[in-house]
């Protein structure tokens, strides 16, 4: 209730603005840390309502321009200190800006959460008491059916491995300190070390499974597919704006896969630049078309490069068809050289229609537009991931997580450091608590259940 | 025939660890008390192991100390040996235990019971509450002795409905040979209080001229003993002379133990069906740890001394009700105890408790104010946590007397702030609650180096805390601010020879330029005994005060953390609920809460969120109902 929380105030998608708002008694703590204001004597001073420009880092690395409205409690929305960044409309910023804030402190908000803290704070009537609790108990059911149905088999497996590993380690270290003269073994720092390393390993699998953290972290994996010469290379160097690739007009150059991060739209693109689709003799080349299978295989998105010719004539490659027809929901075809041919139209060639056809020239610069909407619209649209990952849908599944992580990586720079077990059981105890909250399991009764089943314990 | 006899305004029925705090808290605020005893003789008695303290219990007795307490100060006085567990383990889980001179310790305790002002004893059994109008009007003993008084604390152990269980002998019976009661307990079902049943047990205790000690390991006490109590104790057996602490000895069963007992599982009430109470997972009998631990080729057992002048030994590990015969047999098939004689048989103790969340903070039973409840019970286990309860309730008892709040510890002020909270929030307390570090989620906070610190203030607000004792703690603050004052003055220079010495023969690297005391210390090797030797500007300072701020300066960062998330735990604690709130009609809330907020009754919103039952969306609902109600809303 009094915990500083944070939540994107705009609807989530592409617009040409985001408003983040952050609210509570360490809004300003946080922001303080993050916002570099243009004007900083304006910025500290002591006026209710201000806006100021400025920019927001994540520690050195600059994220985005914003403007921040900063509204002292309590002349704000919910009473407390209030502050709003406005950044500009692209989810990555959105993204990286909620995931800083929360880093530094934030608590992601419940649904309904400003509006009750205006309510408790005396900023709404009486009426819209009643309106509130009914938000609230939309979210009850919402969260009861959280842990039982949202966690699917493969992710409630992995879950449930993870915190029995973290359980063990807990108890291990719970046991030895609350029963001394119990034959219990002393805690290796080296075992607890590999140990927390093991825990940390599987948190760090889950957290990359999720939706969102794997676009966050790993990116957007796209795959550039096309036959050989059709201008993979030059439309990956046009998208990283610089010269990576070889780029020669001798099939075959790109006997290996290429992987590149660019930004594209604020979504960040993993891309991955594949050998020609041709049969060849070239041994080296064959191992370089096997590879390019496998990526198209797990790749979140393909970028099919056709040449304008072949789909004017109608006339596809066995390997483009298969694309098609094996990926062709996750497949967007980019016909390119549209320069070339003046009278293209999409129409001549009839795609099936859940292929995305997008008229494209990497030398003229045609299409990057479209390009750019349609992957965002996939990213933010939900149907990016594989059904078969394990998958943390829920933004407060994938905070939970995230907080486990960093405490196991504080609990082994604890251990490392030789900081006494006491210590270092508190963020092995917060990691076990954020991944409880997922499961909805409690920890002190496991905690115990654990100690009394594994070690023969009391005199 | 009843007849009067006298009107008092507390009275404490059971003198056990719990009523002889409860009854001596509530005599020192100037309480008429009456304390009835079962039996004279066993005033503050401890019928299981013969030791105070260790993780967590050994917390509670510092901060029963700090608050005023007794149990502390006559566990020092009488105790056998003294030794700090966890020392390698950090600073938040040292725990420091004694060894009891049992007859000693209860003595001592009677003594002190006698000399209190406000005090009166009385032999007694008690067989009736007496209720008039709804309200606790007084006591009614078996030979028809009316007392009055408004507010009854009842400490009666495990005495309720005892009963006894050696194999296949079963009697009725409280502790140690004494009698049940058992018209207490009915008069509690009539006054509509649900009991349920508990189980546990105590080993044999066996004559130590019978032992062959060259068959087990010495366990000495500390070369440097500390104690208890924040007052430095008066008087201790070995006085100065700390070789003359008594040692306890470790050994081992064998596996001829465990087929004896494997073969008589037949005749191990806890199998037959005959023991029906739930027994401490944490505190098993040697046939339950021979069942569930099957792969163990051997148990270890303690030998501990009872008293200096006792022949009795305490065979911690070997607690059991199995036949008194089949008892004897394992016993001499363990090392050592080829010959052994036993002076008392183990047994088990079925006893009725009174289930907890039936009871405010302050340890009233919410049907009944005035009635209150300390020790076993309310379904805990162990000295400590008795003595914990009792004193909680002998001042609250006070607080009523006086018409004042009352006094509540919360879960960050003290392991006596999470044994209260744990036992009412708690639906169901699954076997005998005993209290373990890891229940304490401020641990690090919740110290025993630093007990004082938390609770003295609180102590002396309410009127408990002596006026030796204020002054104590006095200077130890005084004591804790020139300490660090120093340590962030002083800096060691690396041309200081004799410190760059000392660095080297703990295995710390050289200084090579200017370091700050309060830097130093954070080095992990760093202890505070070094900093006596490192720097002569300590000399005059207690350990205890260095070691206290050595302590706050290195794990500061942790400490910080902790002290925050204290802060944030504290705005739900501040948020009270009305007393007359009545939550079936409040809308939103979902069924499960409504049933069990009414059953325990929050004292505020903090409370009410650790209620099991009750989820986060409750607590809103409830917030909103607060303001609704605070703005004076038509609905509410």
């Amino acid at each position: 209730m009094f915990d500083t929380i944070v939540a994107l105030a705009t609807r989530a998608g592409e617009g040409a603005v985001h408003i983040i708002r952050l609210s509570g008694a360490d809004a300003l703590k946080i922001i303080n840390c993050s916002f570099k204001p243009v004007n900083l004597e304006r910025w500290n001073s002591n006026e209710n309502f201000t806006i100021h420009l400025g920019w927001f880092y994540d520690g050195d690395t600059l994220i985005d321009q914003v403007l921040v409205s900063k509204m002292k409690s309590p002349f704000s929305y919910t009473g407390e200190d209030v502050l709003e960044i406005n950044c500009h409309g692209g989810m990555l910023p959105v993204r990286r800006i909620l995931e800083i804030c929360m880093r530094l402190g934030a608590r992601h908000a419940d649904k309904g959460e400003f509006t009750k803290r205006a309510f408790l704070n005396g900023k709404m009537d009486l009426i819209q008491a009643e309106a509130i609790i009914d938000l609230i108990n939309s979210r009850t059911e919402f969260s009861a059916n959280l842990a039982v149905t949202q966690l699917g088999g493969k992710l409630s497996e992995k879950i449930n491995e993870l915190r029995s590993e973290l359980l063990d380690i807990l108890a291990y270290v719970e046991a030895n300190i609350d029963f001394p003269e119990d034959e219990i073994e002393d805690i290796a720092f080296n075992e607890l070390y590999s140990k927390i390393e093991h825990a940390k390993c599987i948190s760090i699998e889950i957290f990359k499974g999720s939706k969102t953290g794997k676009i966050l972290r790993d990116g957007f994996s796209t795959v550039i597919a096309g036959r050989t010469n059709v201008g993979k290379s030059s439309l990956l160097n046009a998208l990283l704006r610089e010269e990576r690739a070889i780029v020669t007009d001798i099939p075959g150059t790109t006997r290996d896969e290429i992987h590149e991060f660019v930004n594209l739209g604020q979504v960040l693109l993993h891309l991955i630049d594949t050998a020609g689709l041709r049969e060849s003799l070239d041994p080296v080349e064959k191992i370089g078309i096997e590879r390019t299978w496998k990526a198209l295989n797990i790749a979140d998105v393909i970028l099919l490069l056709l040449d304008v010719k072949s789909v004017k004539d109608g006339v596809l490659s066995k390997d483009e068809e298969i694309i098609l027809n094996e990926y062709g929901n996750k497949t967007i075809v980019l016909v390119n050289k549209v320069d070339l041919e003046k009278d293209f139209s999409v129409d001549i060639f009839k795609f099936s229609n859940d292929v995305c056809v997008i008229p494209f020239s990497v030398k003229e610069y045609v299409g990057f537009n479209l390009l750019e909407d349609e992957i965002i619209r996939r990213v933010f649209d939900g149907q990016t991931v594989q059904p078969s990952d394990a998958l943390l849908s829920n933004i407060r599944q994938i905070e939970a997580m995230e907080k486990a992580i960093n405490a196991l990586e504080k609990a082994q720079e604890a251990v490392y450091q030789n900081v006494p077990i006491d210590l270092v059981s508190i963020d092995i105890r917060i990691a076990l608590e954020e991944v409880s909250a997922i499961t909805g399991q409690s920890v002190q009764d496991d905690l115990l259940e654990n100690i009394f089943s594994r070690f023969c314990v009391g005199k | 025939m009843e007849y009067f006899a006298g009107k008092y305004d507390v009275i404490v029925v059971g003198a056990g660890h719990a009523g002889c705090e409860a009854a001596l808290a509530a005599a020192r605020l100037n309480c008429k008390t009456l304390l009835i005893t079962i039996n004279l003789d066993r005033v503050a008695h401890m019928p299981c192991n013969p030791s105070i303290g260790g993780p967590a219990k050994g917390h509670l007795v510092r901060e029963i100390d700090a608050l005023g307490g007794q149990m502390g100060i006559v566990a020092d006085e009488t105790s056998l040996q003294a030794r700090l567990l966890n020392t390698g383990k950090g600073p938040a889980v040292q725990a420091f235990r004694i060894q009891s001179d049992k007859k000693a310790y209860s003595k001592r305790m009677l003594e002190i019971l006698y000399a209190e002002e406000n005090l009166t004893l009385l032999e007694a059994l008690i067989e009736k509450i007496i209720i008039s109008d709804s309200h606790i009007k007084g006591v009614v003993t078996r030979n028809g002795a009316q007392f009055e008084a408004e507010n009854i604390i009842i400490t009666s152990g495990t005495y309720l409905r005892g009963k006894i269980i050696i194999g296949e002998t079963i009697y009725e019976g409280g502790p140690s040979g004494d009698i049940a009661s058992v018209n207490l307990s009915r008069q509690l079902k009539e006054l509509n209080i649900e009991l349920d049943r508990f189980k546990t047990g105590t080993p044999p205790r066996i004559n130590k001229r019978s032992v062959d000690f060259t068959k087990f390991v010495i366990q000495p006490g500390d070369n440097i003993p500390r104690h208890f109590s924040f007052l430095t104790p008066k008087s201790i057996f070995w006085g100065d002379n700390v070789s003359k602490q008594l040692p306890c000895w470790l050994g081992y069963t064998s596996e001829k133990t465990h087929s004896i007992i494997k073969n008589n599982l037949h005749r191990a009430p806890l199998f037959t069906g005959v023991v029906e109470g739930i027994g401490p997972r944490y505190c098993p009998s040697i046939e339950d740890k021979v069942v569930r631990f099957a792969n163990r080729e051997a148990h270890q057992i303690f030998l501990e001394p009872e008293g200096y002048d006792s022949d009795e030994l305490y065979a911690a590990g070997l607690s059991t009700s199995l036949p008194e015969e089949i008892q004897l047999e394992f016993f001499r098939s363990i090392s050592g105890l080829e010959n052994v004689e036993f002076l008392r048989p183990g047994y088990a103790i079925e006893y009725d408790y009174v289930k907890p969340y039936q009871l405010s903070l302050a340890l009233e039973v919410k049907a009944w104010p005035g009635l209150f409840t300390a020790g076993q019970i309310n379904g805990t286990s162990g000295y400590e946590e008795a003595a914990a309860q009792g004193l909680m309730a002998g001042i609250n008892a006070a607080m009523k007397v006086k018409g004042k709040d009352p006094f509540i510890l919360r879960r960050s002020d003290g392991y006596l702030g999470v044994l209260v909270d744990d036992l009412v929030n708690k639906d169901v307390i699954k076997e005998p609650y005993r209290l373990f570090t890891s229940r304490a989620e401020y641990r690090l906070i919740l110290r025993q180096d630093n007990a004082d610190l938390r609770l003295t203030e609180k102590g002396r607000n309410i009127g408990l805390v002596s006026d030796e004792r204020w002054l104590v703690y006095k200077k130890k603050v005084k004591e804790l601010e020139n300490i660090n004052s120093v340590l962030n003055s002083l800096v060691f220079s690396p041309t200081d020879n004799e410190v760059q010495n000392i660095l080297l023969s703990l295995g710390s690297s050289l200084l090579k330029s200017g370091l700050k005391a309060a830097d130093l210390i954070k080095r992990p090797e760093i202890l505070s005994e070094h900093l006596q030797q490192l720097t002569a500007e300590l000399k005059n300072y207690s350990f205890e005060a260095i070691e206290e701020s050595v302590i706050q300066i290195k794990y500061k960062g942790y400490i910080d953390k902790q002290m925050e998330q204290i802060i944030r735990f504290n705005k739900m604690e501040d948020k009270i609920l009305p007393t007359d709130i009545d939550y079936s009609s409040i809308r939103g809330l979902a069924n499960e809460a409504k049933q069990r907020l009414i059953e325990v009754f929050p004292h505020n919103i903090g409370q009410a969120s650790r209620i099991s039952g009750v989820n986060p969306s409750d607590i809103s609902v409830l917030l909103i109902y607060l303001e609704q109600r605070r703005r004076g809303g038509s609905n509410v």
